[in-house]
């Protein structure tokens, strides 16, 4: 595909920055957004917000069939990353790694780890991934 | 102002129908319809034509698709696309058209051919949008219901699996049902892992299948049978776990806004539904579609299963047809056989899953986008007039 689209999100697939409804609350990751999809507000006043490079899986599965390019089994979470200070935490998708499986469970703390998501065929795309942290591994 | 009312359906078998293209499995659901409205349609009847279908098959088929296979040139045909819930929507701008008299005669067609391209539907995990869902296939999006479902509430593995073994059961009573065999439980727990925690007997086959209806008004429906089946009410809605909801790590708000619609419309509530055709494309998305339609309270869908409710035989029938498990789940076609099936069950024409003495039906579906970011859900009701 293209390269202009990566390029576009950059910033915020590189940073973990979240965009905080000044209406309601509500925190997009990574999307930049000019509305707002819990209360509707458009235009939104959105104010950019630092998140936490932890967070909390809220729910998960272990992928066994994936697109040939993915490795399998592939562990995907919801994960909620709360704001460095006040506010409602972000929800998002999150694809763990460096993790092992028996460690994955509702509520289980993990953190974000800048990776290659994968190859447009010329350049990584990276950006992050989610695992237990290291120093809490057995 | 008129209510639109169902005359007629017309389905074929579903399976895996290598033999045939996706124009024949258009042009075979028109010809059964129209060999099966009780007093008869003359394609010039037709003033207007709704045709469900995501294509998967990627032949660009648009609205003149139809016209190819049915001969109904000249006619105003429109392509509906909405995820899995493309057939009831395409069903709900048919219904919406008569009701405001700009169609007498509507024509609701949708289709589907799954076989020839099944990288269409896994392909969608390998987006290369960052965070939109890359690496979520259609078992992960609903498996992660499953997960949370089974944490939050007393829901157990068992009641999940209860799902699918009740309508295998069904589908063997089912003429058009894809899969026709029976499983247990054990068979259920022990299939191979699809998704974790789902299974391969979670999960709705791969299938091709086809279906149309005939939608008029009240003033015309006798022209074309004795038993008309009114549409009391719809509503469509779409939703995403990304707003923050508590309940839509569990389930799908989606649904119960959809839901909400269609009952105020209708004017009725869940307690007034006698049987329904929900969307079981896995069997937790049936366990949670009962807590959203309203059928029991949040948490309780597991407890709904262990009390037989669901059951052929209980007092809440829900997929007599074998659902999505069971018949399959050709993506267009879906949610047309769905209402086909409601409207069997309202005339007493059902065969061996007809439910006793149904006044009032429900259909629903929910859909997920090519990207797994979010759901979107289609509900329509039908009622004896």
């Amino acid at each position: 595909m293209s390269g202009p689209r990566y390029d576009r999100s950059k910033r915020q697939d590189q940073h973990l920055i979240g965009f905080e409804c000044q209406a309601c609350g509500w925190v997009s990751f990574p999307e930049e957004k000019r509305t707002c999809k819990r209360c509707g507000d458009a235009p939104a006043e959105m104010a950019e917000v630092q998140l936490a490079e932890r967070g909390e899986i809220q729910t998960f599965v272990v992928q066994q069939y994936l697109p040939d390019d993915i490795e399998t089994p592939q562990p995907v979470a919801i994960v909620d990353l709360p704001q460095e200070g006040e506010g409602e935490p972000a929800r998002a998708y999150g694809l763990l790694t460096e993790t092992d499986l028996e460690e994955i469970d509702v509520g289980t703390e993990v953190v974000a780890r800048f990776r290659e998501l994968f190859s447009d065929g010329e350049r990584p795309i990276n950006s992050f991934k989610f695992s237990v942290p290291r120093e809490e591994k057995a | 102002m008129t209510d639109p009312h169902v005359v007629g359906a017309g389905m074929i078998d579903f399976g895996e129908l290598y033999e045939q293209s996706f124009d024949d499995l258009l042009e075979s659901a028109y010809l059964s319809l129209i060999e099966n409205v009780d007093k008869g349609v003359d394609p010039s009847d037709i003033d207007a034509a709704w045709y469900g279908t995501i294509d998967i098959a990627n032949e660009g088929s648009s609205g003149s698709a139809v016209a190819h296979a049915t001969g109904l040139f000249e006619t105003p045909i429109t392509r509906v696309e909405n995820a899995c819930a493309t057939g009831s929507d395409a069903f709900r701008n048919a219904a919406q058209a008569v009701k405001a008299g700009d169609a007498e005669v509507a024509l609701v067609i949708g289709a589907e051919k799954m076989t020839d391209s099944t990288e269409g539907l896994i392909a969608s995990a390998a987006l290369e949008r960052l965070w939109r869902g890359r690496g979520v296939t259609m078992p992960a999006y609903f498996g992660m219901r499953a997960t949370r479902h089974l944490e939050e509430y007393e829901t157990t593995r068992e009641q999940i699996a209860e799902i699918s073994v009740k309508n295998h059961e069904n589908g063997t009573k089912y003429p058009h049902a894809h899969q026709q065999f029976e499983c247990t439980v054990e068979d259920v727990k022990e299939s191979p892992t699809v998704s974790y925690p789902l299974n391969l007997y979670d999960c709705c086959p791969v299938t091709d299948g086809a279906c149309a209806v005939l939608v008029t008004s009240e003033e015309r429906a006798r022209e074309f049978t004795d038993d008309p089946i009114r549409v009391a009410g719809y509503g469509l809605a779409s939703d995403t776990f990304q707003r923050g909801a508590p309940e839509a790590l569990t389930n799908f708000p989606a649904t119960r806004q959809a839901s909400s619609q269609a009952y105020e419309r209708a004017g009725l509530g869940p307690d007034d539904i006698d049987v329904a055709e929900v969307h079981d494309c896995f069997s937790i998305t049936e366990l949670i579609t009962y807590e959203d339609l309203g059928f029991c309270e949040d948490g309780k869908g597991g407890q709904f299963v262990d009390e037989g409710r669901p059951h052929l035989d209980g007092d809440k029938p829900v997929n007599p047809s074998g659902g999505l498990l069971s018949k399959g789940h050709p993506i267009g076609a879906t949610g047309v056989a769905q209402i086909a099936e409601i409207f069997e069950q309202l005339r007493g024409e059902a065969g061996d899953v007809q439910v006793d003495s149904p006044e009032v039906g429900l259909q629903h579906n929910i859909g997920i986008g090519r990207n797994a970011t979010g759901a979107v859900s289609c509900v329509n009701i039908l009622e004896r007039p």
